[in-house]
């Protein structure tokens, strides 16, 4: 299909790469059907998961261990039932990131990870228990980025 | 809204599959027990409207031209 995206324009996505979130994300029940896309040229670790249904909704995401290495929250099974079987090797987690206009007040959701089933193309935003303090809504990253890219640049 | 009274102890079924018990009262704060099957989400609202505004702000990502430079 040939779809509108808020990041690179009118592009073709193959209904392979199509991901269907039977649930909706958190605050956007209505929006099922997902596409995640990324320039491999540039922006080193943000992905869009750009919506198919509206295409001016897309967040951006990334790995969460690029940000916290140890980031390995408890998930009961039942949460990812949506997901269908799960193969550990086909699991595919990303954080939603906030970009506000002062990028140094960016940060990403560590408590609500975006769970991806790469085999079936099904995906489901969990929440996980903050209880110990270790999975905020806003852990701030701008700081860590610059660090690493620091050490990057060595 | 479905409004019913409970006291200590007294308990609500919802769906044949959902109990919810009054455990203990103790001035302005309840204490309330639930029952569920484990696939069905149970969250404290402000920590669900919490994600649903970070899950907004995140859709309206700016500036995104200083990002590139942060990698």
């Amino acid at each position: 299909m040939v779809t509108m995206t808020k990041v690179f324009g009118e592009i073709e996505i193959d209904d392979a790469k199509i991901i269907t979130f039977d649930g909706g994300i958190i605050g956007f029940p209505d929006l099922k059907k997902f596409t995640l896309l990324y320039d491999s040229e540039k922006s080193g670790g943000i992905k869009w998961l750009q919506s198919l249904d509206e295409p001016a909704f897309a967040m951006p995401v990334m790995d969460p261990l690029a940000v916290k290495e140890t980031y390995n929250p408890v998930v009961e099974d039942e949460l990812l039932k949506p997901l269908g079987k799960l193969d550990p090797e086909e699991i595919l987690v990303l954080v939603t990131v906030t970009v506000p206009k002062d990028l140094t007040k960016m940060s990403v959701n560590l408590q609500a990870p975006i769970v991806l089933n790469a085999e079936n193309k099904k995906g489901c935003q969990i929440i996980v228990d903050n209880e110990g303090g270790e999975f905020p809504v806003k852990f701030m990253i701008y700081d860590i980025l610059q660090k690493k890219k620091e050490r990057a640049g060595e | 809204m479905l409004a019913l009274s409970r006291k200590k102890n007294e308990a609500l079924v919802i769906n044949n599959n959902i109990e919810v018990t009054i455990l203990d009262i103790r001035g302005d704060q309840v204490k309330i027990g639930i029952s569920a099957p484990k696939e069905v989400p149970v969250y404290r609202k402000e920590v669900y409207i919490q994600i649903q505004e970070a899950n907004k702000e995140a859709m309206n990502a700016e500036n995104l031209e200083a990002l590139e430079d942060l990698f």
